[in-house]
């Protein structure tokens, strides 16, 4: 479905987006893949990139990572925060050295994290966007996580778009109701002020609705027994039924793995240190 | 208590003869105040995330979280499960879901404001004290920005003290982290802290807990899931930041030692990992361990 809107960056866009990204509707190659399947490629994209300190290997790991956002079909949301905050933590990083006095190298020094964690990020982005949240608790449940956790995940998926657009609401109803600051003051001072207090304000109701509307969720839960639930294995068992590792599984991990090999062989070959860029 | 309740019948958790006595939370109960506890500062950080940070130079001037909300949880519920859904929920809500997943300091992170919530919500004995409510708030903020604070300093003074690598960097971490620490208790812990929570807790405290079953809280009465005042509990805690440390050690370690320094790594090899993690698991273990014997402890001491 092709998407038409174009005024970015408004709450509504910000909650659709938010609902696309849970329920993984851009589709892309993970979401087809096993959930299960999908957590051992993110853990190995996520750990492979702390064993090694040569620039090479983390650039093609780097590599990895954009090509598996691209091919998961990441949101320009989730994205777009990702680039800005990988952008503003080298600006940052950049001034911080200047103000105090270093200088490139330590630009440089700090370039092996910002691969890292570049790396890690895009990994979880293109894993997580592809997990719906039942496929996502069934996947924990499956490793056997604790139910308590598996729960959360599947709630938190499910409610954050609910949870968002009830705040929206009475954030819009405390908008309608209370004039706008007569100026804007000092640095636009009375409007950040006056929207700071509206925020808090809106919690006092949001308490109120998600205390509810959690009773009943738990109490639905339990009506269907879901504490005893976990004490017998067979329900666990039934609802796992469904997983299945199949071929695309096998051939996106093993092709995976090929990568992660090729890019030690690569960086052994052209090996590139911190130490050795010297600036 | 002024307000009346509007729900009829018996409120779970009081005595039968509408005595309070020291009550237990069952299990539904349980997993209500963690999933409103998750569900609420989730919402909040993702707010948090949209709104753009604000730097002046090199110090930021952001709030980190509403401490308000799992702060309402703590003092109106019970800390111990409001302080183990409110990271979760920051965990689940914007790191996973918007990509920002950082793996080994997420763990680091979860610790760090499970300690500050627990210990800042057993701080709040009476919902209606306002200046428990101010020293709760600020105690969150404190403990939480602390941890991590000596976490960094830590991180680059291990690092550079073995080569002096980054020019001018130690002392420029010193004064940031010093300045971010102040403003971090004014922003976070004082403007959307103290003055939301002053405000939040007493407008909540009897309306909110009837809606999830509940008997408010009375004064002075022992609450569920209260820190435990013993030696036992403050060696847990010392144990589990300990355990952090571990966890943004093995970063650090990562980062600032073994990067330039080859012959350190081929001298040690990758085992000062493993030692690390065999360390994280024995501390984290005795942790939990010192946790469980002094809630018994306190729950023994409770029914005698």
């Amino acid at each position: 479905m092709a998407r038409k809107q174009h005024d970015v960056l408004s709450i509504e866009w910000i909650k659709l987006e938010l609902i696309r990204t849970a329920y993984a509707t851009r589709g892309g190659l993970f979401s087809k893949m096993d959930p299960r399947a999908v957590l051992a490629w993110y853990l190995i994209l996520a750990i492979a990139p702390w064993f090694t300190h040569n620039l090479t290997v983390l650039s093609v790991f780097f590599i990895l990572g954009v090509i598996s956002v691209a091919l998961a079909k990441v949101g320009p949301l989730i994205l777009g925060l990702f680039v800005f905050g990988l952008l503003t933590e080298t600006i940052y990083i950049f001034i911080a050295a200047l103000f105090f006095g270093g200088d490139l190298t330590t630009i440089v020094a700090l370039t092996e994290l910002t691969l890292k964690l570049g790396t890690i990020s895009m990994a979880s982005m293109a894993a997580f966007v592809s997990l719906d949240p039942e496929k996502l608790s069934d996947a924990l449940l499956a490793l056997r996580a604790p139910t308590l956790l598996a729960f959360a995940v599947s709630y938190g998926y499910r409610m954050l778009p609910i949870l968002v657009e009830e705040f929206n609401t009475v954030f819009d109803n405390y908008r309608l109701r209370s004039a706008p600051p007569e100026k804007p003051g000092f640095l636009g001072y009375h409007t950040v002020v006056h929207w700071a207090t509206m925020t808090i304000r809106s919690f006092y109701p949001i308490f109120l609705n998600t205390a509810q509307s959690v009773r009943t969720t738990v109490e639905a839960l339990e009506t269907r027994g879901f504490t005893y639930a976990t004490v017998d294995n067979r329900g666990r068992d039934i609802r796992l039924a469904y997983l299945k590792i199949r071929g695309l599984d096998i051939a996106v991990l093993a092709l995976t793995l090929v990568g992660v090999v090729m890019a030690f062989v690569v960086g052994d070959s052209w090996p590139v240190y911190r130490g050795s860029l010297s600036l | 208590m002024t307000t009346t309740n509007e729900r009829t019948g018996q409120l779970r958790g009081a005595g039968n003869d509408g005595s309070c006595k020291h009550y237990d939370l069952s299990t539904p109960q349980k997993l209500m105040i963690f999933v409103l506890s998750m569900a609420l500062f989730g919402l909040s950080n993702i707010l948090l995330e949209i709104v753009p940070d604000v730097h002046i130079g090199p110090i930021d001037f952001s709030v980190s979280y509403f401490v308000f909300i799992p702060l309402t949880m703590a003092a109106l519920f019970s800390p111990f499960w409001a302080a183990l859904g409110a990271p979760l929920g920051e965990i689940i809500f914007t790191d996973l879901l918007m990509g920002d997943f950082s793996g080994l300091s997420e763990i680091e992170g979860f610790l760090q404001m499970f300690l500050a919530i627990y210990i800042a919500g057993s701080v709040i004995r009476n919902p209606r004290s306002r200046p428990q409510i101010v020293l709760g708030a600020l105690l969150v903020v404190f403990i939480d920005k602390l941890l991590s604070a000596v976490v960094d300093l830590g991180k680059v003074w291990i690092g550079v003290e073995e080569a002096e690598y980054v020019e001018g960097l130690p002392e420029s971490m010193l004064v940031l982290e010093g300045l971010g620490f102040g403003i971090d208790i004014l922003m976070s812990g004082v403007l959307f802290g103290v003055v939301p929570a002053l405000w939040l807790i007493p407008a909540l405290h009897g309306k909110i807990e009837p809606l999830m079953g509940m008997r408010p809280r009375v004064p002075g009465e022992p609450f569920p899931g209260r820190a435990p005042k013993s030696g036992l509990f403050i060696g847990a805690v010392v144990l589990l930041s300990i355990a952090s440390f571990f966890f943004a050690f093995l970063e650090a370690w990562d980062v600032n030692v073994g990067a330039f320094q080859p012959e350190f790594l081929e001298e040690y090899g990758n085992g000062f990992v493993w030692i690390s993690v065999i360390a994280i698991v024995i501390v984290t273990a005795l942790a939990i361990l010192f946790f469980r014997k002094a809630q018994h402890n306190a729950d023994q001491k409770v029914d005698n």
